[in-house]
């Protein structure tokens, strides 16, 4: 039989998913009765947000020219923060489906997921997708594809996933174009990991491209880079339900189960082998995706100890349980005065810490409190030496810093013609700086920038949403740390230093961005029986200043018989409200509060 | 037309509960009965009510009275004292209809009532109007003028023509009612001290027996909280809206008007009974579609749909009864009994904080702050605290212990509070 193994890859919404379930029909691998929409977004949050988090590889086979294909496909995710999960997913493949929706056209994770593609030596089919839509203009995008990414637009498949017209076409295509595996180079078993997940029933599944020898049911098998041996108890793949196979033959992808008890003990991008029988060299592995934004979350109730078990406690727990299933975050405890232990987590990007949070509320049962997100930040020391800090408030004494390095980003912006200007005007203002513009088609463009990570963690990309009517897409990579002229502000409230509200920002707007946070704080803290000043210092000097004004005027005007019930729940949903807040020096402070750091007026 | 989506908030769970065995043992004192047309949508407005449809006058009566009836076989009627009839617009019902309403209304009272109160819209109360009423046993009018300013008016999306309420004033002492109440508010987004001052001015010369003056409610679901959302309108400084408050208690006190109430001012023998049962946690009936009632801790409210209420068979289609927990029960009868100027009678105060300690905490501090009072015998909200009165109220609703003044841990009483502890000062 012969063997395809490809990725489909996409912008976000394009349709990867809808054509990963359109493919499982057509070859009859699921039926229209048992299949759901987006049969691979197996989390219930990528069902309800109807995104995809994580990759899957899944088998099916289909017939061309009287021979029988297995075809091995991966549904990867499609936005920026999920990245990685696309490089590793195209590393057990020869071939990708770039999937483009005729509607939308080439955008920002279209163009960063071909590269990738390219990078790896994968063969492309450009997909042209929903072309069922009236808007659809189809040959438009393939030129598209062949303006940006050289892939002839004749070459280009039309698609529906929804109606599944083109899919034969494509079916056939994949088996025609997309090479086989190459040949075993070693006689010795080589598979690379290229992706984990955890099950309750049988701990760490395994999936693993085999690249040569073989993988069997029962082999004393070692990960070459953590040294770690474990015995291969279930070798399967999922055809999309899980079957059982007695091994994984060359070329072949599939899941391994080997009584391996926390996905802390695999790392993905390591190479399985014999123990007796190892192979000299590893296969290249990735590179370990990078934390990039950091926050704290706090138990949002405070009772702390007593009979029952505190809150932070809970958090605790929902942290580790959820680690085991992604170990893409990181965490580590934090205490704070006002807001009292949690947890200092990072995340791949914005989307990324969302969801954590989500999961966290959702699946761990606690409700957070989250502080605004920021950015790791490497601080150069007079001695010499470097210290790495996630945190404004862990900045050293700024006598003993020589420098502080904030870690800076491209991006790359595809927008309609007429937004160029605004946007311009949005990056300039962020510090950015322009490196390149290019043409899309004849009315949207590529706008390349590099500029600080931590301008565009908060709402960059709402503003750009905004600014291009939602037709704007952004992608962004790391490209390394760079000193700026950084200074720590610190926030306080009633007098009292709130150090979940301090932030590091560049000197030269340091004043305007305190004043605009202070605006903020005030619009959300509440008024008080007192006068409370809020403060913005920077080394003990005050740079700005508000007041919220001691509450004059709390009284329900209208109450008559048909409103008792209503005005006293209403009084308890507010009096509810001020316990999930949190008290510092005597102020209630909301959590919204706590976000309002990186929020910026442009 | 669809009814507006502006149904007050803790309803349309379509669960039908049945009133009767209530009914039963009840001997409700008052009665208030829901008219819900308008000829128009007020934007601030959250009562139940449809844009009038004179086609549905008739079936809406129709019904109304066979609840009615209903209720005559269902209840005990002899203890009835005031009745309501409000809305929605009552006084929108052509004459004829009107008075059949207001004499099968009056009709369930076994004895002739204290107190027949009917809410009227000022540009509604023709002379014929005002003579169905007095024809009809109705003794006080409630009139709606929120402001005499038209640009203010039209802020609140509201259909009057100011000159209309001297008018309609007059039809009615001329047909003989001598008691006008006038509702106003302030705090209307705009608005000034001199514009709210020169409001209580043109109500005083019209000499009413008695003064609702409400400050703005940003009632949620209501086109004005959509207006505030975009940004078209931004409420009043909440200092001025303080400033309003504590003018118009001077400017009532001096023109010899007594406030009985947070929002209330009536001349001596004025204040309104009806509303008094309510405040101090009476029962009464509610009749038509969106009414509330309460009988012996059962609070109940009918369904706010003309349609679906029409449909029903009588008396009642309810879709909302609760009897609350006691100790929830205790919260309202604070949150209610301390809305009156005259407070809560020892009496009540000790039965309501016996087995209690955490309401007799958080009374004992809010007495010692100086935000409750004793005065002859009755414990009140202290004049300077009025207008912060929820501060005081929310802590007697949910009595967890936190009051302003300090942190007490969740549910818990400090050692050395005990239940006698006494209340004075
Ligand atoms: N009309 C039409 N809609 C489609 C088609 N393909 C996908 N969609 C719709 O487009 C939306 C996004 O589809 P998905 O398959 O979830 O897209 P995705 O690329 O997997 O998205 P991510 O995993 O979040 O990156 C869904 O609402 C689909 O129903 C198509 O051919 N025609
Ligand atoms: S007249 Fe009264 S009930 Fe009718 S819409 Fe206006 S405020 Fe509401
Ligand atoms: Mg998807």
């Amino acid at each position: 039989m012969k063997v395809r193994n490809f990725s489909i890859i996409a912008h976000i919404d394009h349709g990867k998913s809808t054509l990963a379930d359109r493919l499982l029909h057509a070859t009859k691998a699921v039926d229209q009765r048992t299949g759901r929409d987006q049969m691979l977004d197996s989390m219930d949050l990528e069902r309800e947000r109807g995104i995809t988090i994580k990759s899957s590889a899944v088998t099916v086979t289909h017939e061309f020219k009287g021979e029988t294909y297995q075809l091995n496909f991966i549904d990867t995710p499609g936005h920026v923060d999920f990245t990685y999960e696309v490089s590793r997913a195209l590393t057990a493949c020869e071939g990708a489906v770039l999937v483009v929706d005729s509607t939308q056209g080439v955008q920002a994770q279209t163009v960063a997921n071909a590269y990738l593609a390219v990078d790896n030596d994968l063969e492309l089919i450009p997909v042209v997708n929903k072309i069922d839509l009236p808007a659809a203009d189809p040959d438009g995008v393939a030129m598209e594809i062949e303006q940006v990414l050289g892939l002839p637009a004749e070459d280009a498949i039309y698609v529906s996933a929804k109606s599944g017209k083109g899919i034969p076409e494509l079916l056939d295509a994949i088996c025609d174009e997309f090479p086989d595996p190459p040949p075993a180079t070693t006689d010795k078993l080589r598979a690379l990991i290229f992706d984990s997940n955890y099950d309750d029933y049988r701990g760490v599944v395994v999936f693993v491209r085999v690249f040569d020898g073989e993988l069997k049911v029962g082999d004393k098998i070692r990960m070459m880079g953590t040294g770690r041996t474990f015995t291969v108890t279930e070798l399967g793949r999922y055809t999309p339900f899980p079957e059982k196979l007695k091994r994984i033959g060359q070329g072949e992808v599939g899941y391994m189960v080997a009584a391996i008890k926390t996905l802390g003990d695999v790392r993905v991008g390591d190479t399985v082998t014999l123990e007796h029988d190892a192979a000299r060299e590893a296969l290249p592995g990735y590179e370990e995706p990078k934390q990039m934004v950091f926050c704290d979350f706090y138990p949002a109730t405070g009772s702390e100890g007593g009979g029952k078990r505190s809150d932070f406690e809970s958090l605790r727990e929902a942290v580790e349980r959820l680690h085991i299933n992604d170990a893409s975050f990181t965490y580590e405890v934090q205490h704070s005065e006002a807001l009292g232990f949690g947890f200092r987590c990072g995340f791949l990007g914005l989307l990324h810490m969302d969801i954590v949070q989500e999961r966290l509320e959702r699946e761990g049962g606690v409700d957070i409190v989250q502080t605004a997100p920021t950015v790791s930040y490497m601080v150069d020391l007079n001695d010499g030496s470097t210290v790495e800090i996630h945190n404004p408030a862990d900045l050293p004494d700024m006598s003993k810093v020589q420098a502080i390095r904030e870690p800076m980003v491209k991006i790359e912006v595809i927008c309609p013609e007429e937004n160029i200007g605004d946007l311009m005007k949005l990056a300039e203002g962020r510090r950015g700086i322009f490196k390149g513009q290019r043409y899309v088609s004849d009315t949207r463009q590529i706008l390349d920038y590099e500029l600080p990570l931590a301008e565009i963690i908060y709402d960059f990309y709402d503003k750009l949403k905004s600014i291009t009517r939602g037709y704007g897409t952004m992608d962004y990579e790391i490209i390394g740390y760079e000193v700026e002229n950084l200074a720590r502000v610190e926030i306080l409230i009633n007098g009292a230093p709130v150090e979940a509200l301090s932030l590091i920002c560049h000197r030269s707007n340091a004043e305007y961005r305190s004043r605009l946070i202070l605006q903020k704080l005030r619009k959300q803290i509440d008024r008080h029986q007192f006068e409370i000043p809020l403060q913005a210092a920077i080394g003990g000097k005050i740079i700005a200043r508000e007041t919220i004004k001691a509450l004059r005027k709390n009284v329900t005007a209208k109450c008559y018989g048909g409103d008792v019930t209503r005005k006293r729940k209403l009084l308890e949903k507010q009096k509810e409200g001020k316990k999930r807040m949190k008290n510092v020096g005597s102020v209630n402070i909301p959590q919204e509060a706590f976000m309002a750091v990186l929020e910026q007026e442009d | 037309m669809d009814d507006p989506p502006s149904i007050p908030l803790p309803l349309g769970r379509d669960r039908r509960d049945d009133l009767s065995p209530h009914l039963r043992d009840a001997r409700p004192e008052a009665i208030y009965a829901h008219v819900p047309f308008c000829r128009h949508k007020c934007h601030y407005c959250d009562f139940y009510s449809l844009v009038d449809q004179r086609d549905r006058q008739p079936a809406f009566v129709d019904r109304l009275l066979r609840e009615a009836d209903r209720l005559k076989e269902l209840t005990r009627l002899d203890g009835v004292e005031t009745i309501f009839v409000g809305g929605g617009t009552p006084t929108l019902l052509d004459p004829p209809l009107l008075a059949r309403t207001l004499r099968s209304i009056r009709s369930l009272a076994t004895r002739p009532p204290q107190e027949f109160t009917v809410e009227a819209n000022p540009e509604t109360v023709t002379a014929e109007v005002a003579q169905t009423l007095r024809d009809s046993g109705v003794d006080r009018v409630s009139m709606g003028c929120q402001s005499f300013h038209p640009d203010h008016l039209k802020t609140l999306e509201r259909w009057h023509d100011p000159a209309c309420v001297p008018i309609a004033v007059d039809h009615l002492r001329n047909a003989g009612i001598q008691r006008v109440s006038l509702d106003l508010i302030f705090g209307i987004p705009g608005s000034t001290l001199e514009d709210w001052l020169g409001d209580l001015e043109t109500a005083l010369a019209l000499d009413p027996a008695h003064l609702s003056c409400y400050g703005l409610v940003f009632e949620p679901a209501t086109p004005l909280v959509e207006k505030r959302r975009l940004g078209t309108i931004a409420p009043i400084d909440e200092d001025l809206e303080a400033e309003m408050f504590e003018a118009t208690r001077e400017r009532l006190v001096a023109a010899g008007f007594e406030q009985y109430e947070i929002s209330n001012w009536a001349k001596p023998g004025e204040r309104c009974r009806h509303n008094l049962v309510y405040w101090r946690n009476g029962d009464w009936l509610g009749l038509g579609p969106a009414a509330a009632g309460h009988l012996r801790g059962v609070r109940y409210r009918q369904v706010p749909r003309l349609e679906e209420w029409l449909d029903s068979t009588p008396p009642a289609p309810v879709v909302d009864l609760e009897r609350a927990e006691p100790s929830v029960q205790r919260g309202e009868r604070w949150m209610m009994g301390l809305r009156l100027r005259d407070g809560m009678p020892r009496d009540v105060v000790e039965s309501l904080l016996e087995d209690d300690p955490a309401r007799r905490l958080v009374v004992k501090r809010h007495l010692e702050a100086g935000r409750l009072e004793w005065r002859d015998e009755r414990l009140r909200i202290s004049d300077g605290a009025l207008v912060v009165a929820d501060l005081v109220v929310s802590d007697l609703v949910v009595p967890d212990g936190v009051v302003p003044d300090g942190v007490v841990p969740d549910g818990a009483v400090p050692d050395g509070v005990r239940p006698d502890e006494t209340l004075n000062p």
